[in-house]
């Protein structure tokens, strides 16, 4: 008991000022807000701090419920840096419109919270428990402009689909439970690679892969994410795309690897369709936004698709490729959101369409760099770090024999470069739109200078560090 | 940094420590800028002649860096004789076009920028002719796309610049996907990306399954880059780039990055069929269309570009053939084209910056304006013609005997010789009409600008170009000779045939055809020339446009994402849900096509009539609640219920009396609170269908019942599977074995919650308490909605009758509304009372227990607020349920503190009897005094949110909705 309660210090860290920050939001109220959201950074900091401590050894808590393995301790390290930086960016941006709320804070430490025990799940019961509490945090967060009714639409639709694919997902798990008599990982695993897969572990398989899917916004289940990311609040969506997204992948590749490795061939099956899916739809489907953000989703479900192709692979090498892929595709693209951020008008007012980015480059040129960087990064073009993830994950894909799929993957990147060079080309070439209000913002720019840093030929020195640890990582799965 | 390894490193680091340096500059700083990229280029062409030695005689230069480790993966440097000419040619070239560019550009042109972005293009272009290992190679490859795209875009006002910059980056960069992949699959047959290795293992690779398709991805790449027929359509547009650009890309740079990437693969790759086939079938079609198109440009660029098309077919059709002496003519043929090919662009250019045109019709008789500049061009177009006494000769006539030999015994062998010097007259005509139209006739008329001769030092480049084109194609053996030995070597290695490079080879029909292709080209000259200038494009392929195709299909895929978005996406939630459930469907449907349906061991029990009726009852309710629950939600809420009871009936059926009891019991207090929270919900709208409701509503209503159908027909299909098979070891049996002897009690469940799992029990009474708070702090500011303030329509009624009577107050039928059932049901509170605590003394060895009792207990409470109204109740009755949580969550945790009194842990029960005077033989277990903990909670939480419930309708409504009624009443 002792040692689990340990193990799962990170969590406890993360509780207990949640917990404290409520006390403080209940009493201090909104003037908080700033405090509260620093205190928060300070709590994530001392999180990500105690995870390589915790999982030294690597241990198993509450009896298999909960994992602290070095795949665990790689994902939330990134989780818990990229929420922080997802809710610094939250303080300047609600306080324009006078509504920052202490709040905000708290549902993020939560969210982080259950995306940890994601990341940590030994067992159906902990998977399910940590989905819950990322997403019931993350819903609130969709609504949290209430009065902007796009919004409040956005968390209504998040919170009504998400519950039905959680569903789903519970009625998988049930199926699992009730054909091998266990919830835990090992011990689905263990039944399987006894007796062979039987239709109900299948009809398991099938259901919870499917309710997974909804989580990491991959086709077919994706169609809550434009909306989602279009109605949220900028910030939030910058949150939406970067840790809950790496949360889910892990749960997800977790799920495949630990507990359903004796049936890869059945779900492998799955996942290929799902990285054809969404590799594709979210390439076609961006060309024809308008909106930034609506844009940016797409290229969410079109990532999640490649890093998908790595966890099909269903090798060492995979695994570790998706970890590669999620860490660099989070900082490209919380460098975006911050350039989003920063797209106000002269009067202040948020604006979001991709034509509004005109002739970025002689009203704003560093931040039309620094934009730049991030498209040509996430298009996949070296020297640019948004390279090197592409490059993990075919090269994982091949030796797994599964060449057609990085040959289909390798084209719709392309299909991808075509959107991505369209914000270049608007930003470069066409004539200046009226320019954005220029407002001093050290965190911001901190932010997207560090970001930009890391997707230069900067970035290299990261390169082996990274590829390391994602491979120690992934051992521990195998 | 002084051994030969650290020198590579330097000689590829240079360049783009330049361009770093350049990037920072003011955009004024012209000067400064050109200088250190000039000395930069210097320095580094400087280390590669000092490297030669190195590579001499078949030596390698290696440098390696450790670089990913994880992946086996190290940054290699390597030198051999081929990688020592291109860089020669890479920075040579690069030398000389930055001399060029200098005088060039115009003053307004950030020029530091252009700079800048040129010593990257070369520092990549290095890199990938000194990659040591394929990856490198391909990562170096997008850097020059992604450079080029820089270059090509770089006068962005310039709408063709801006879309020939997207173009190539698209076409060059998707081509570098390819060979990324391409490499891949190469490393996986091989287990190795080192280039040593690879070039080792050629019978591996052509072995391999893998080996066709990594040829073919290799070859996209290739092609793609090297602007071979059908990806030629990027080039020409690419002319849109600054001169200097045209001449450092498509002469030594860019467009040799597929041919260099073909001679370095080719000791592995070549020599099989497919190899034959492909390449040298594409290097002939580009070939041939290449000089064909060139033919008919007007633009003296863009000839130049069709031109280079056909060069580089020339170059992959020699490769393409297969046998060792056709590589090394191919070798030798993309050197001479380097430099004869980059002289006449900057010719090209300073006609353009002289004449202000490059538009081959207004062009004329330029000689006497430019004397210098016209002998330097005659002479590096002669090269291009393949005049004797210039380098293109030579490389042309060892093309020509290639084309003799046979090489697959296919038609292609006899076509082989007549083509080839059909493509050589072409060369001629379109060399001869670049010449004679631009230098020689009348003098141009209407220029733009009255031409001259350009500066010297922009000259220079082209000067020295010239030279070299003449002292190669003079004394090839004396000059080029050893190096291209050296180069050829280092590919070819022991295979090397035995070559000559003599001007003068004897009477032999290599020299036939090109004295034929000589007079053929001049002659059709002389007869077509008018006619030449009339044309707008090339005859035959002019329908041919790859740049149409391209956009075209960019346009379909625009459009095709445009439509899908159209037919797939939505923002209307409704669809949405549509999806998700038929994937669902979709999904659950799979495993039974692979594995089928089968049923368990258990044998299903008889199924008693009455409890079918009882069922079927029970399914009645369910589904005309679903069906009522949009039109009245009154009767859906009792419809409910009643599937509730039988819900409860079944338990008791199935021998589960405390089941039964609890379920009963939640049934009616959920029923009731929903009940009273109708009242709040606002008034359903009535269905308005304008002209009637139309047919395609009622059939998206009938597939949503369909989907609806089929979605719980598979859960009761697959629940059904599973409840015939045995139950997985659960804990129950546990449980069953250890109630009474550890835990004293004879009701299982109530012995789990109060003991074995009391802490759970705990952590859960706790977040009731929570959530009856939350409900309670949530509902006290609630206002309902404004059409729901009204007093309900029976009232109204009422009202209306006692207003209309004489005698009568207002109210006085209220008062006395269902008098005796209130009366019944006030008196009913102490029985219920009483019932609850002695479900609760029972509880521990028969069905009851806290939860249950307090249940019981709000059933008491509700009863009596329904009979007796809200006011009433609390004048009567001190209602404080937020005291009775409380009390309750200290007494439950007491109980279990007081375990440590007696040294045990927390929560530890005891257990015994107790005899009472009248009541009996009762169960007293410590865990008793726990579940009065639980009872109070329960009751306290129901309570709570009953009177959130309850005082709505005491509340006075919000300011706003009272102006806004008092308003309505002034209008009425």
């Amino acid at each position: 008991m002792g040692y689990s309660l340990v193990l799962t210090l990170p969590e406890i860290i993360l509780s207990a000022s949640a917990i404290a920050l409520l006390m403080v939001a209940a009493f201090a109220g909104d003037k908080a807000a700033r405090l509260s959201t620093w205190l928060a950074v300070l709590a994530f900091i001392g999180a990500a701090l105690v995870v390589p401590g915790v999982t030294g050894p690597g241990g198993i808590a509450f009896n298999g419920l909960f994992v602290a393995d070095s795949f665990a301790a790689f994902a939330k390290i990134l989780i818990y840096v990229a929420a922080a930086i997802a809710m610094l960016s939250a303080m300047s941006w609600f306080a324009r419109d006078g509504v920052y709320r202490t709040e905000y804070p708290v549902l993020i430490l939560l969210s982080s919270v259950g995306m940890g025990m994601m990341a940590s799940a030994g067992d159906l019961i902990t998977l399910y428990v940590g989905l819950e509490l990322q997403s019931l945090a993350a819903y609130v967060l969709a609504s949290f402009q209430r009065k902007d009714s796009r919004s409040a639409e956005a968390g209504l639709k998040y919170f009504v689909l998400g519950a039905l694919a959680s569903g789903i997902l519970l009625y998988g798990v049930s199926l699992l439970y009730g054909f091998s008599g266990s919830t835990s990982f090992e011990g689905i695993a263990a039944a399987i690679a006894t007796d062979g897969i039987s239709t109900g572990e299948l009809f398991g398989i099938v259901f919870v892969l499917a309710g997974l899917a909804f989580k990491v916004s991959a086709v077919p289940f994706h169609m809550w994410t434009p909306d989602v990311y279009e109605g949220a609040p900028t910030p939030v969506t910058a949150f939406f795309a970067s840790a809950p997204k790496v949360a889910a992948m892990a749960l997800l590749t977790r799920v495949t690897i630990e507990a359903l490795g004796a049936a890869t061939f059945e779900w492998r099956q799955i996942v290929i369709f799902m990285a054809l899916a969404s590799t594709i739809l979210g390439g076609v489907a961006a060309i024809g936004q308008q909106n930034i953000k609506r844009l940016l989703a797409y290229s969410s479900i079109n990532n999640v698709g490649f890093a998908l192709i790595g966890l099909a692979a269903g090798t060492p090498e995979g695994v570790a490729s998706v970890l590669f892929y999620m860490t660099v595709y989070v900082v490209m693209t919380l460098g975006t959101f911050f350039v989003v951020l920063r797209m106000r008008d002269e009067a202040g007012q948020p604006v979001e369409t991709i034509v509004s980015l005109s002739g970025l480059s002689r009203t704003r040129p560093a931040l039309a760099a620094a934009m730049a960087m991030f498209m040509f990064s996430i298009a996949g073009i070296p020297p640019l770090m948004g390279f090197w993830p592409k490059f993990y994950v075919f090269e994982a894909a091949v030796a797994a024999n599964l060449t057609w799929l990085a040959a289909v993957g390798i084209a719709t990147s392309v299909i991808g470069a075509f959107y991505y060079l369209r914000i270049i080309k608007v930003m470069y070439f066409d004539d200046p739109a009226p320019a954005f209000e220029a407002r001093r913002d050290l965190v911001s720019s901190a932010v997207i200078l560090a970001a930009a840093l890391f997707v230069s030929p900067l970035g290299w020195f990261a390169l082996e560090p990274l590829g390391t640890a994602s491979l120690n990582a992934a051992g521990a799965l195998f | 940094m002084t051994s030969p390894e650290g020198l590579l490193l330097a000689m590829l680091i240079l360049p783009f420590l330049g361009s770093l340096t350049a990037a920072f500059l003011k955009p004024a700083a012209r000067t400064p800028a050109w200088a250190l990229t000039w000395a930069a280029t210097l320095i580094a062409l400087g280390i590669a002649a000092y490297l030669y030695p190195a590579v001499e005689g078949r030596a390698v230069l290696r440098n390696e860096i450790e670089w990913l480790p994880s992946l086996g993966l190290n940054f290699l440097l390597r030198l051999d004789g081929l990688s020592w000419i291109f860089s020669i040619l890479v920075l040579g070239i690069g030398a000389l076009v930055t001399l060029y560019a200098r005088y060039y550009m115009s003053p307004e042109d950030p020029v530091p920028r252009f700079f800048a972005y040129l010593m990257a293009f070369m520092g990549s272009m290095l890199g990938l002719v000194l990659s040591g290992n394929l990856i490198q190679l391909a990562f170096f490859w997008e850097l020059t796309s992604l450079f080029s795209f820089l270059l090509i875009g770089y006068w962005h006002h310039n709408q063709s610049a801006r879309d020939a910059a997207r173009m190539a980056l698209i076409a060059t960069a998707a081509g570098g996907l390819c060979l990324l992949l391409g490499v891949l699959l190469i490393g996986k047959i091989v287990g190795s990306y080192d280039l040593d290795r690879v070039l080792a293992s050629g019978d591996l690779i052509q072995s391999s399954d893998l080996y066709l398709p990594a040829l073919i991805l290799i070859l996209l790449g290739a092609f793609t880059k090297s602007a071979q027929f059908p990806f030629h359509f990027w080039l020409p547009h690419a002319m849109a780039a600054p001169t200097p650009v045209s001449a450092y890309l498509h002469s030594a740079t860019m467009v040799k990055a597929g041919v260099f990437v073909l001679i370095r693969l080719w000791p592995v790759l070549a020599g099989t069929d497919a190899w034959y086939f492909i390449v040298s079938t594409t290097g002939l079609l580009t070939l041939l269309i290449g000089a064909w198109a060139a033919i008919f440009q007007q633009d003296l660029k863009g000839l130049l570009a069709y031109s280079t098309i056909s060069h580089l077919g020339l170059i992959t059709l020699l490769l393409g053939l297969g046998s060792p002496l056709a590589a090394v003519a191919a070798i030798f043929h993309a050197v001479n084209h380097a430099t004869f090919k980059a002289s006449l662009f900057m010719a090209a250019g300073i006609i353009d910056h002289e004449t202000g045109t490059r538009d081959l019709r207004s062009l004329s008789g330029l000689y006497r304006f430019m004397p210098i500049t016209a002998t330097l061009a005659m002479v590096a177009a002669a090269a291009m013609a393949g005049v004797p006494l210039l380098n293109g000769f030579l490389s042309k006539e060892m093309f020509l005997s290639a084309s003799l030999a046979e090489h697959s015994g296919t038609i292609i062998d006899q076509a082989l010789p007549a083509l080839a010097t059909l493509a050589s007259a072409f060369a001629v005509l379109y060399s001869l009409r670049f010449i004679h139209q631009t230098f020689f006739g009348p003098a141009p008329q209407g220029l733009p600008r009255i031409p001259g001769e350009a500066p010297h030092w922009m000259r220079v480049p082209i000067e020295i170009l010239v030279v070299a084109c003449l002292l190669v194609g003079i004394l090839p053996a004396m000059t080029i000779g050893p190096y291209l030995a050296t180069a050829v070597h280092s590919v070819l290695g022991d295979a090397t045939p035995a070559y000559s490079l003599a001007v003068w080879h004897g009477f032999n029909p290599p020299l036939f055809m090109s004295i034929a292709a000589l007079g053929l080209g001049t002659g059709a000259y002389l007869l077509f020339r008018k006619t030449l200038n009339r044309q707008d494009g090339a005859p035959l392929i002019r329908r041919l446009k790859g740049r149409k195709i391209f956009e075209a299909s960019l346009a379909a895929i625009v459009d095709t994402a445009r439509a899908l978005e159209r037919l797939l996406g939505t923002r209307r939630l409704q669809p949405q849900l549509r999806l998700l459930v038929v994937v669902a469907l979709l999904a659950g449907l799979l495993p039974f096509t692979r594995l089928g349906y089968g049923l368990g061991d258990h044998q299903g029990t008889v199924v008693d009539p009455g409890f079918a009726v009882v069922w079927m009852i029970g399914g009645a309710c369910a589904i005309g609640a679903a069906w009522l629950a949009k039109y009245h939600r009154l009767a859906a809420l009792i419809l409910t219920g009643g599937a509730g009871l039988v819900c409860c009936i079944t338990f008791l059926w199935l021998s589960a009396p405390d089941l039964a009891l609890t379920q009963l019991l939640v049934e009616t207090v959920t029923t009731v609170l929903l009940l009273l929270g109708l009242r709040w919900l606002p008034i359903r709208a009535e269905e308005v269908w304008p002209g009637g409701r139309a047919a395609s509503v009622t059939l998206r209503r009938a597939i949503d019942l369909t989907i609806a159908v089929a979605a719980g027909l598979g859960m009761t299909l697959i629940a059904y599977a599973v409840m015939t098979r045995p139950l997985p070891g659960s804990v129950s049996r546990f449980f069953v074995e250890r109630a009474y002897p550890e835990g004293g009690g004879t009701n299982v469940v109530n012995v789990i919650l109060v003991d074995f799992r009391a802490f759970d029990t705990l952590g859960e009474v706790t977040v009731l308490a929570i959530v009856a708070l939350t409900v309670f702090a949530l509902l006290r500011r609630f206002r309902p909605a404004q059409e729901s303030v009204g007093a309900p329509a029976q009232q109204r009624v009422q009202n209306a009758i006692d207003e209309a009577r004489e005698g009568r107050q207002v109210g006085d039928t209220l008062k006395d509304y269902l008098l005796i059932p209130r009366v019944i049901m006030e008196w009913l509170f102490p029985v219920i009372m009483v019932f609850a605590i002695y479900l609760w003394i029972r509880g521990h060895d028969m069905p009851g227990g806290g939860f249950a009792a307090g249940i019981t207990l709000s059933i008491a409470l509700i009863v009596l607020y329904m009979a007796s109204g809200t006011r009433r109740v609390e004048a009567r009755l001190r209602v404080q349920p937020a005291r009775w949580i409380g009390f309750g969550l200290l007494l439950a945790l007491l109980t279990g503190m007081g375990a440590w009194l007696f040294g045990h842990p927390f929560l530890t029960s005891y257990f015994g009897y107790l005899d009472l005077p009248i009541v009996g033989k009762v169960p007293a277990a410590s865990a008793l005094l726990f579940d009065l903990g639980v009872f109070l909670i329960v009751v306290g939480a129901t309570a709570l949110i009953l009177i959130a419930i309850a005082h709505q309708s005491i509340r006075r409504p919000s300011a706003s909705i009272l102006r806004q009624q008092a308003l309505e009443q002034g209008e009425g």
